[in-house]
């Protein structure tokens, strides 16, 4: 009856309306007819409201219509909130396989003990968490036991690729949704010229639209707040409402990650860090939240495209935190955590190898935009102990090691194997050098690649022609490849440099020149190839004790330059056997000289510059005339023990016992890279580092009995 | 890891700095197994008992406990086989391919080189030489032995291959380079402690341990010869 009067009413307040419209159409059409007849009056209100019962039915129709949708809309709700669940699932899916990542390392890290004790219950626990988060909103369990069977569960159907799956079945979900929601925007627009045009009556069709809109704008405004109104009127609120709740859905899982993330790192990662990375993290999480706030609409079309790149993202910013860790966490921790955290650099470096590789790259690109960033190409495995020392052939891919399992290996980088899931390449060797019969400590290889030279703790010097880069490794066995042994030193030999050889004139008469540098106090003058009389001469320092290392000083071609034990290097003149210049180091007389003990000694290929590797993390540059200290820096967070220039003599490479090496730009004597290279074996690490004399190669020999070949 | 803080407050760094003289390499003080936790644990453990004793056999092949009894073998061999290029350093002097044509040990077998893709009857040093470079590449293969702190089952089972043919090694210096041997036996004892290791761990059949090194325990001595 309401209706009716309502009706009624609409009816006697269009009436005056349509009536003034028809009768100044009248009065203009026929003015003479002045009077209206009684049953023309009826008839005209029979017939208006005849057309008013027509168009209520069809709003009636129409009002069935919307409602259907809005059921069929809540329909849609409910899917995409299963939609959501199984989105936050398949998040946590992919959390608990990164834990198990994490604890695989760990397992290689530590041992199987330790595993268990350190990183299961976390995993546990974790799991837990995922389980009554994934599970709310569906029942609350805490059965336990329920709980590990949805994790097994969980694991079988990781196994088999469910993951996968999901991601598809999603994708294809959110691509069907994209359509219908196209298909609803269309079938809207129509709906509303048709509405239009039914109430046929001029202006009212489009205020009428106005404030449909209008009413429907405020409502969807309203509805956000309170997502679980179940009714509404007006189609574009309902595509609000579903943008919302994407929007939600978005916030949602973020959250949840967010919080995933906290966890990890707290299990894992010390405290400052981790607060890092959550500003980061949340920094990105609320910029998207504000735009899924903004632009719900375009959010909710571009949905397919977030969602991925959610994924990505969420990916990226651990490894962008992890990277960043990298570098970060050993600086702020104590000297005994010291160890600790280079294990745990060592592990991550391990576990993101790529990542490891983008990341300096992009550190690289900031700096300098065309800088060269090296990564790990090769592994040489092959030794039994640490690999003490390395060479490249000065021309050809090729390089040789020497380890402390008495043996050197020839390599050949082209002829690689390619190793399993990594980017990096193994290389076999492709021939053993026997003859020492104690470790080997030190190699130089001659000018021309033909010869080199060897020698450890036996105290013998093993002159070696190369075989050629073809060699089949197991060929027949040639005694000629022994050159010759040069005896002359009573202990353990250090330290080896080689200058010349059949192309380059070093000493006047066309011969390689070969230094050495013994624990029994003496460095020694060979020219190895000799027909007789192979030691030339022999150079010591009483007053400094035992060298430690040895190289030819590049611009004056008649001086070597050797470190010694007292941490003062001395300038040799091989003619005359006199020291020329002593390098003083200006000690503190408080300070031990040991704590300065120089592991390795090398000159500048074009200047008269020394620059030398100290116990105590310090790289010091030398200036050969005046023997002062021309600069001095704290280079790595352990002893520095190896030392190479590149061929330019633009570049230093260090290598340390904190497991690391390092690329610094010789101008500004800025660190220009770091690379996590090898693990500790005792308290040493990274043994020896190389240039490539001619092609872009540089390695790292390592006491894990690794050498590694970066490019 | 294995910085140990002394009581005067001073850390044990335990690394050889250049400049090391002989008698003093590798010469600090002993660190507990437990202590050890880096990746190589299983092998700085190893080559401590070794460089303390080499004689006492018994207590270098006494595996700690808890630690993966594959992971132990497998370290072992490792050592065993670095240590063989010892001898086989010793046999390229005198052990010419005129002379030993072909890798024997007693008369009853020749043996194959296993290296080369068809099995060939090298002469007994390129026999050694292969045979110590093909079980370097085994195990440091990344395929096979990925990790040093656990190890496959499947490629625990390449361990006892390994330990056959390099025994032949023993075997043919023991039979045909007797002085070499002895020698090397008297500096390093590792013939005896390799037999004990494989009767240990059953990786090779009495049968084939034909070095009669056990003689002064109750094995069989020169018997199928």
């Amino acid at each position: 009856m309401e209706d009716n009067s309502l009706n009624h009413q609409n009816g006697s307040q269009m009436g005056p309306q349509a009536g003034a419209v028809g009768n100044n159409k009248q009065n203009e059409e026929v003015n003479t007819k002045s009077h209206y007849s009684i049953p023309g009056i009826l008839h005209f209100i029979q017939h208006e409201w005849a057309r008013f019962e027509l168009e209520r039915s069809q709003w009636e129709v129409d009002r069935a219509e919307l409602q259907a949708r809005i059921a069929f809309l809540q329909g849609e709700r409910k899917g995409q909130e299963n939609l959501k669940h199984d989105l936050v699932r398949r998040i946590k899916m992919l959390e608990f396989a990164l834990k198990q990542e994490r604890a695989k390392f760990h397992k290689l890290k530590y041992g199987t003990d330790l595993q268990q004790g350190d990183v299961k219950p976390p995993v546990i626990e974790e799991s837990s968490e995922q389980g009554t988060d994934a599970d709310q909103s569906y029942v609350q369990v805490t059965n336990s036991t329920w709980k590990q069977g949805r994790q097994l569960l969980r694991q079988y159907l990781q196994e088999i690729g469910y993951t996968d799956r999901i991601i598809d079945v999603r994708s294809t979900r959110v691509r069907a949704l994209l359509g219908l929601n196209n298909n609803n925007g269309d079938h809207e627009e129509n709906h509303n010229g048709g509405g239009g045009g039914g109430t046929g009556g001029g202006g009212t069709g489009l205020n009428g639209n106005e404030s449909n809109k209008r009413a429907s704008e405020t409502q969807g405004r309203r509805t956000p707040a309170k997502k679980v109104q179940p009714s509404s009127l007006a189609e574009a609120m309902i595509l609000d409402t579903e943008a919302a709740v994407m929007a939600n859905l978005d916030f949602l899982s973020n959250t949840d990650v967010d919080m995933e993330d906290d966890d990890d790192m707290s299990d894992e990662v010390d405290i400052e860090q981790s607060d890092d990375m959550e500003d980061d993290v949340k920094l990105g999480k609320k910029a998207l939240g504000d735009d899924v706030d903004a632009i719900a609409l375009e959010v909710f079309n571009e949905l397919n495209r977030l969602s991925e790149a959610e994924k990505k993202q969420d990916i990226k910013t651990e490894q962008t935190d992890w990277n960043k860790a990298i570098p970060k966490r050993p600086l702020g921790l104590g000297e005994d955590d010291n160890v600790d955290s280079s294990l745990g650099l060592g592990e991550l470096a391990q576990l993101t190898v790529n990542n490891d590789a983008e990341n300096t790259y992009e550190v690289a690109s900031s700096k300098e935009t065309c800088r060269k960033t090296w990564n790990a190409k090769y592994t040489l495995r092959s030794h039994f102990d640490a690999v003490h020392a390395l060479a490249f052939h000065p021309t050809e891919p090729v390089l040789i090691t020497a380890s402390e399992d008495h043996t050197l290996k020839l390599w050949n980088l082209q002829k690689t194997v390619p190793a399993k899931k990594s980017a990096s390449l193994d290389v076999e060797p492709l021939y053993t050098f026997r003859s020492h019969t104690g470790p080997v400590f030190c190699l130089a290889v001659s000018g021309t690649g033909e010869q080199c030279y060897s020698a450890g703790l036996d105290g013998t010097i093993c002159c070696w022609n190369v075989p050629g880069a073809n060699t089949d490794p197991y060929d027949l066995y040639e005694p000629d490849v022994l050159a010759g042994t040069l005896h002359g030193h009573t202990d353990a030999i250090w330290g080896l440099a080689v200058r010349g050889g059949a192309a380059a004139n070093a000493g006047g008469d066309g011969q390689a020149r070969l230094v050495s540098c013994s624990a029994d106090g003496t460095v020694k003058l060979w020219s190895p190839h000799a027909k007789n009389q192979l030691q030339l001469n022999t150079y010591v320092s009483e007053q400094d004790g035992i060298p430690t290392s040895i190289d030819f000083v590049y611009d004056e071609p008649n001086h070597i330059v050797a470190s010694y034990t007292s941490a003062h290097c001395v300038i040799f003149d091989l003619e005359t056997g006199k020291p020329v210049v002593r390098l003083d180091p200006q000690l503190d007389p408080n300070v031990n000289a040991a704590a300065r003990h120089i592991n390795k000694i090398v000159c500048h290929p074009t200047l008269p510059l020394t620059v030398t590797a100290h116990e105590d993390r310090h790289i010091r540059f030398w200036d050969n005339n005046t023997g002062k200290v021309v600069h001095s820096m704290v280079a790595h967070l352990d002893a520095v023990t190896c030392l190479a220039v590149d061929p330019n003599g633009l570049y230093i490479l260090s290598g340390s016992h904190d497991c690391s090496i390092r690329l610094w730009n010789l101008d500004n004597k800025t660190c220009v890279q770091e690379i996590t290279a090898h693990r500790k074996k005792f308290d040493e690490s990274i043994l020896d580092v190389a240039f490539h004399p001619s092609r872009p190669y540089i390695a790292s020999a390592g006491a894990d009995g690794l050498a590694k070949v970066f490019v | 890891m294995s910085k140990m803080k002394m009581g005067d407050g001073s850390i044990i760094l335990r690394r050889n700095r250049p400049g090391t003289k002989a008698q003093d390499y590798c010469r600090w003080p002993d660190e507990p197994f437990e202590e050890m936790d880096s990746t190589l644990a299983v092998q700085q453990y190893i080559q401590q008992l070794i460089r303390k004793d080499p004689t006492n056999i018994d207590l270098i092949l006494k595996m700690p406990e808890n630690q993966d009894e594959g992971v132990w073998k497998y370290e072992h061999l490792r050592q065993f086989c670095m240590e063989l290029n010892g001898l086989a350093v010793r046999l390229q002097g005198e052990c010419h391919p005129e002379t030993c044509t072909q890798m024997t040990a007693t008369e009853q077998w020749i043996f194959l080189c296993a290296a080369h893709k068809t099995p060939k009857e090298c002469p007994a040093i390129d026999y050694t030489r292969h045979t110590l470079d093909g079980a370097a590449c085994l195990l440091n293969s990344n395929k096979y032995f990925p990790s040093r702190v656990s190890i496959k089952e499947s490629s625990v089972a390449k361990l006892g291959s390994v330990c056959r043919r390099v025994y032949r090694i023993f075997s043919h210096a023991y039979f045909h380079h007797r002085q070499i041997f002895d020698e090397f036996e008297n500096e390093t004892c590792l013939c005896k402690r390799f037999t004990h290791f494989v009767t240990k761990y059953n990786l090779m059949s009495k049968d084939n341990l034909i070095v009669p090194i056990l003689e002064d325990e109750n094995t069989p001595g020169e018997s199928e010869a």
